[in-house]
């Protein structure tokens, strides 16, 4: 017996390790699904109780069959199985009062089974594919083939000791979208095994009882993956290398994405993103007959979907230009809005510095041309940022010319960031923002406050050295006395 | 002692703002460095931003103010010497008060360089340093630097010329034949502040502020 057992599992251990490699081929998505198994033997029969495996590891194929085949070469021969379709282990975290609350506990039979059964074995994540073929395994060992039953079935049945059977309760389980039937299905299970339990002990009949099902009911898989790449993070989780980071980042920004926040324009020369635009709102206004029309171009450049056009954009060493294309723009049909850009070194600064040098406005043919050489610049490995880019209000950018069509323009840029260079992972760098932090009114200020501290700190010198004249003092000589008459 | 030594109100004070200055200094240049923001330390952008108005004013106040300075100390030293010696000598008292003019005079350089200077701070519209012009900042300097010309001239003056009065008068107290030659040395004291004030003269010939 035991010889063709070993060959038997031996032939089974191949062929579910044949069937396992296909599974995970198959699922290899799923292969982190589990579902719990509990095993307890019936009271008088004293089994040798095997090591319950450590906490979070998942049991295998080949531990679950060793663990069934010691379960039940010891055991009794007669094995009850309650196959539930689906179960988790959060099953039993939301239904069995595991928060102190006993009394809503939807197994009592259950633990009652547990408690009075001499040796039991809880198996609380058994790899999913793999637990299926717990009746595959209990047919082998036994060699029966399994019986259907419930529990009136049962009742009629006559079991004996000394022969192996196999008998298979199967048990529902709520479609899952309604917690208040999932509890009374898994009430109702209970009961079931309860019944079935005292039905076995009537017959006094030692046996082997297992809990489990034919597939999880959660999709435990689909969290921890969020967990490890989308929002969060385990706090043991390594993080690998900076394509890892990149990749994360760059989810993360898409998950993150609300309205308001996207992502800059970029234009790519190849495959390297080669220039950099964001701002809050792009904005032109034209004065025409004696009113201002204006227009928005934020929608059609930024924003989640919008990929603006950007022929004529070019960018190299020294120069970058960035072109938007627009179509149907305060009545012109095409309509252009370029940044002209140019670093070089600077011998007395001895860096490299950046400069916008002009924002242009093309229109049928005509060209209006901002400078912006005289306020936006940054050093040319930085970005540069300004809250406000504008030609009319605290004005970074002014017309090239007083003749210049620009003078008829108002071009209004908020919370504008750009970059032309150096530009690496297509993140802008560091922001050289437009506002110092003195603006020139303090300095000003702490000038001429300076100034009255040392004036003061002269003044406080002068009066601390003044003495008392005391070279006629005369301790010892008569008092002055002022008379009172002349 | 050294307690003692701190006690001193002088001490307090010329450590505590010594102390003020340079931990503030130390401590820029230190955040400066450290944040690899030194380029946006700029000189430039300081004396252009800055308003030429300020340096203007700045060098109106500092022309009356230390030139008043500088004839107040003349004044102060050479009238207590007077004084005292004229307790014993009161002969010295009407010969020496030329020195007290001489004091004053530098005052009065001062005041007239302060209206000569206020009097070319003109209004002028512009924003932004391309709309002021050089001209306007060349104004603005001028002034500063023509103030300050001559306010450290005759404050200097001013002292040299209460010192030099104050030995005079003592002298003359001992013996009248001394004054006039040590009235001579008040005059090549009393030079200086002239000087500052031609130089300050020249600096705000060519200033013309306005648009």
């Amino acid at each position: 017996m035991a010889t063709t057992g070993t060959m038997h599992l031996q032939r089974i251990s191949a062929s579910l390790a044949v069937l396992l490699a296909l599974f995970s081929l198959l699922n290899s998505a799923k292969c982190d699904e589990q579902v719990p198994l509990i095993l307890w033997t019936s009271e008088g029969v004293s089994t040798s109780t095997q090591a319950p495996p450590a906490a979070g590891h998942i049991v295998e194929q080949q531990q679950l069959s060793s663990y069934l085949e010691k379960a039940l070469n010891e055991g009794a021969k007669n094995v009850v199985l309650f196959l539930q379709d689906k179960m988790s282990i959060e099953d039993f975290t939301m239904y069995g009062g595991a928060f102190g609350n006993k009394q809503d506990s939807v197994y009592p039979n259950l633990e009652v089974a547990l408690m009075s059964s001499s040796s039991r074995l809880v198996l609380p994540a058994v790899s999913w594919p793999a637990s299926n073929a717990v009746i595959g395994q209990l047919q082998d060992q036994l060699e029966t083939s399994p019986l259907y039953m419930d529990p009136e079935t049962l009742s009629q049945l006559r079991l004996n000791a000394s022969s192996s059977a196999l008998l298979v309760f199967r048990l529902p389980y709520g479609i899952g979208a309604d917690l208040m039937s999932a509890k009374e299905i898994l009430s109702g299970n209970d009961e079931v095994i309860g019944q079935v339990m005292s039905i076995m002990k009537s017959q006094s009949v030692p046996y082997t009882a297992i809990y489990t099902a034919l597939r999880p009911s959660r999709e435990a898989a689909s969290l921890s993956m969020e967990a490890g790449q989308g929002g969060g993070r385990s706090l043991l989780q390594y993080r690998g290398g900076y394509r890892d980071r990149e990749r994360e980042r760059e989810r993360q920004r898409k998950v993150k994405e609300r309205p308001g926040v996207y992502g800059p324009v970029e234009f790519k020369e190849g495959d390297e993103t080669c220039i950099l635009l964001w701002a809050k709102s792009l904005s032109v206004k034209i004065l025409r007959s004696g009113t201002w029309e204006d227009h928005d171009l934020t929608p059609s450049t930024f924003g989640e979907g919008v990929s603006p056009k950007l022929h004529g954009s070019s960018c190299d060493k020294t120069k970058a230009r960035l072109v938007l294309n627009y179509e149907n723009v305060l009545g012109h049909r095409s309509f252009k809005l370029m940044f002209a850009m140019s670093q070089r070194h600077y011998k007395v600064s001895a860096r490299r510095w950046f400069t916008l040098d002009a924002v242009e406005l093309e229109y049928d043919g005509t060209k209006a041309t901002f400078n912006g050489s005289r306020h936006i610049y940054a050093p040319a490995e930085y970005s540069y940022r300004c809250e406000s880019v504008t030609n009319f209000r605290w004005p970074l950018l002014t017309p090239r010319t007083s003749k210049d069509p620009s003078n008829q323009w108002r071009v209004s840029f908020e919370d504008f960031q750009i970059q032309g260079f150096n530009v690496s992972s297509s993140e802008f760098s560091y922001a050289s923002d437009c506002a110092g932090f003195f603006s020139p009114g303090i300095w000003m200020g702490l000038i001429t406050s300076l100034l009255m501290v040392l004036v003061l700190t002269y003044g406080l010198h002068m009066i601390m050295q003044l003495r008392t004249m005391d070279r006629f003092d005369d301790p010892k000589g008569p008092a002055i006395s002022v008379p009172q008459t002349e | 002692m050294l307690l003692e030594c701190m006690m001193n109100g002088h001490a307090i004070l010329y450590t505590g703002v010594t102390l003020a200055f340079w931990s503030t200094i130390l401590i820029v240049g230190i955040c400066y460095t450290i944040f690899d923001l030194g380029f946006r330390f700029d000189v430039a952008w300081f004396l252009t931003e800055t308003s030429p108005f300020m340096w203007a004013s700045l060098g109106i106040g500092l022309a009356i103010s230390l030139s008043v300075v500088g004839a107040a100390w003349g004044i102060y030293i050479t009238g207590s010497s007077i004084i005292g010696g004229g307790v014993k000598a009161p002969r010295i008292k009407t010969k020496n008060l030329v020195s007290i003019i001489f004091c004053e005079a530098v005052a009065i350089y001062g005041i007239i360089m302060a209206i000569v200077i206020s009097n070319m701070a003109e209004r002028f519209t512009g924003t932004t340093p391309e709309t002021i012009g050089a001209r306007n900042y060349q104004a603005g300097y001028s002034m500063f630097g023509a103030g300050l010309t001559v306010g450290f001239s005759n404050l200097f003056c001013g002292i040299c010329v209460g010192i030099v009065g104050s030995g005079a008068a003592l002298a003359d107290a001992q013996n009248a034949s001394l004054f006039v030659k040590i009235l001579i040395v008040e005059i090549f004291g009393s030079a200086i502040g002239l000087f500052g004030v031609i130089v300050a003269i020249l600096q705000t010939s060519k200033v013309k502020m306005g648009d």
